[in-house]
């Protein structure tokens, strides 16, 4: 099936903002069941894309992005089984299935991204440092329109490559750099936690630090409170909490009423 | 604190006038856009910054207050991005009573951990498996209202929550914050305290790093039962089928003095090895081959078996250090996660991952 130039541009307009949208924006748009009706629409196949879009929706459903994991690209997978379904003519059920390896392809592009985009927080900080506004914006909206493009330009390619091109590209990634990118990926919010450590660290804090990791290894290891797992948590903390404010409010108050001072706790 | 360039207060404490409304719904608007620079070392940071700023500009007059709440701002954030005008409501009404830094930044960590999982439960395990179940099987049956009726149920919801979030957590912040300042030390206290115990929960909840090496540990040998049926006048041949340059019998029925063998099965039964006679001119024969299993140590589990997650843990202590004492940059600390990545996944197949 040959399709024309403005398909072609649509197909990579379209994946430009289903990229952006799956973080920011509306956040619904690149909804596999929204792709599919719309790429369906750019085909000129729109039943298929229907069909394939809510199936591939459906699919979806047990894998969210929750607790911020990674899951299956939705993006790249939603498009690309539609864009399989309607050119090879392909069975709904077997489109979603084909197009798993391209979703995993855009997982990996998301890992690598979010790696790589990293380093460019030093900037933000200097942009910060100089209290420029204007700088912090231009980076969110460089940040967004990379994002776009490299789906943009991934997506347009498998759709004119066709389905194959997906598992070679997989297996020209050499395991050791992808799983080394997605283990350093995985360990750069360490930076993160460590730096806000170093701000809100003293002496006094290390007990709540340990309490917190201890509570948080119990309330994971069950398996029912996976998703309550932070509320409760934070509701222990925020016990602890409340009741040092109160330590050193009220009864300190009386504490210095009756035998007349003591060391300020901070 | 760790660190002597760093501000706790702002140069200019006096507050600032009320935000107005539009400044208001302009952030929230910004909101949607919390994570269009996410990336794994600061997450949603920059975002967040660039969803107040609109608030932060009107707030700090002051050039180098706004520098300072800006780098502040720019430390580590992750909050699910649905309900993230909450937090904004109360980071911007503390801002603008220019509450100490070190207040603002515990009571913004303190929200990452709650709002997370309500906003999962909320939008990922209830709203979006309803809508677009429902909707999903609409358009299969090829109803082109299943998707359009998607869009239009997730972004109503959406949006009171943004807007809504903005304007009642931005008040109760107002008003909240004239009682809790009467106690300002002890309110920075309390703060701190759940702010560390969050980035304890975090390093556990967040924390999916993990060495997943097997380490060779040699091989152990053991005999395993075979039964065949042969005629009797065999049976002989398989009292020693072969033996180790020491007498030992490798596979066979009867050891080197001539007692028959004993090994376990699979389920600890004892299983004796030796020759029953049919009784047709055929006899069953249990015999022993020897198998060598390899034994490995599995790092995983005995570093599981000390404390879980003591890998995230040790990399969080080791960076904390790298910060705190030896003035490390960010950027110093992130290349450093990229090197033990990379070598710990045997570059060029040198050696074999530890990841697994």
């Amino acid at each position: 099936m040959q399709y024309s130039i403005i398909q072609v541009i649509l197909v990579f307009v379209v994946t430009f903002i289903a990229a952006i949208d799956q973080f920011s924006f509306l956040e619904s748009l690149y909804q596999p069941l929204v792709m599919g009706m719309v790429i369906g629409l750019i085909l000129g196949d729109l039943t298929t894309g229907l069909i394939v879009g809510g199936t591939y929706q459906l699919m979806t459903i047990g894998n969210m992005p929750i607790g911020g994991a990674q899951p299956p690209n939705a993006v790249v997978g939603g498009i690309m089984a539609t864009v399989l379904a309607i050119s090879l003519g392909l069975e709904p059920n077997i489109a979603v299935a084909t197009a798993i390896p391209f979703s995993l392809l855009g997982q990996y592009g998301v890992t690598l991204i979010f790696t790589l985009m990293s380093p460019l927080m030093s900037k933000a900080d200097q942009f910060s440092a100089d209290a420029n506004p204007q700088g912090i914006e231009r980076i969110n909206y460089l940040s967004m329109t990379l994002l776009g493009l490299i789906f943009g330009a991934v997506v347009t390619l498998f759709f004119i490559g066709g389905a194959t091109m997906g598992d070679a590209v997989v297996k020209a990634i050499p395991t050791w750099l992808s799983d080394g990118l997605s283990a350093a990926g995985g360990m750069m919010r360490f930076v993160g936690f460590a730096i806000l450590l170093k701000f809100m660290m003293n002496r006094d804090m290390w007990g709540f630090y340990f309490m917190g990791f201890g509570l948080a290894l119990i309330v994971s290891g069950i398996s029912t409170l996976a998703t309550p797992a932070l509320l409760i948590l934070a509701l222990i903390g925020f016990g602890i909490a409340y009741w040092d404010y109160q330590q050193q409010t009220k009864l300190k108050g009386a504490a210095i009423d009756s035998d007349g001072g003591e060391e300020d706790g901070i | 604190m760790a660190s002597n360039e760093e501000m706790t207060t702002y140069k200019n404490l006096d507050a600032a006038p009320e935000l107005d409304q539009r400044t208001l719904n302009q952030m929230a608007w910004r909101s949607c856009f919390l994570q269009a620079s996410f990336n794994y070392e600061r997450m949603q940071a920059a975002g967040w910054l660039y969803s107040i700023l609109p608030g932060l500009e009107k707030i700090h007059t002051d050039k180098d207050d706004l520098a300072t709440s800006m780098t502040h701002n720019m430390e580590f954030f992750n909050i699910h991005p649905f309900l993230v005008t909450f937090a904004m409501g109360l980071i911007l009404s503390m801002e603008q009573k220019k509450v100490d830094i070190p207040t603002i930044r515990a009571v913004r960590v303190s929200l990452m951990g709650p709002l997370g999982g309500i906003g999962d439960a909320l939008f990922w395990m209830t709203l979006v498996p309803i809508t677009a179940g429902i909707c999903s099987n609409m358009a299969i049956s090829g109803n082109v209202f299943g998707p359009i009726l998607f869009l239009v149920i997730f972004n109503i919801v959406q949006f009171v929550l943004r807007f809504g979030l903005m304007n009642w957590s931005y008040k109760m912040g107002m008003s909240a914050l004239d009682y809790l300042m009467e106690h300002m030390a002890a309110f920075t206290r309390a703060a701190s305290i759940l702010g560390v115990f969050v980035v304890g929960c975090l390093t556990v909840t967040m924390g999916g790093t993990q060495i997943n090496a097997v380490i060779p540990n040699g091989t152990t040998q053991a005999y395993v039962a075979h039964t065949a049926t042969v005629p009797t006048d065999d049976v002989k041949g398989f009292e020693v089928i072969s033996k180790a340059d020491d007498g030992t019998t490798l596979s066979g029925m009867v050891d080197a003095t001539g007692n028959p063998l004993v090994t376990a099965d699979a389920d600890g039964n004892k299983v004796a090895a030796g020759a029953v006679d049919l009784g047709n001119g055929m006899s069953e024969v249990t015999y022993f081959t020897t198998t060598t299993n390899p034994v490995t140590i599995d790092v995983a589990t005995i570093l599981d078996s000390i404390c879980p997650k003591l890998v995230p843990l040790s990399i969080v202590m080791l960076l904390f250090y790298l910060f705190s004492k030896k003035n490390f940059t960010p950027m110093k600390g992130i290349a450093l996660v990229l090197v033990i990545g990379i070598l710990g996944a045997g570059p060029f197949g040198l050696w074999p991952s530890i990841w697994g």
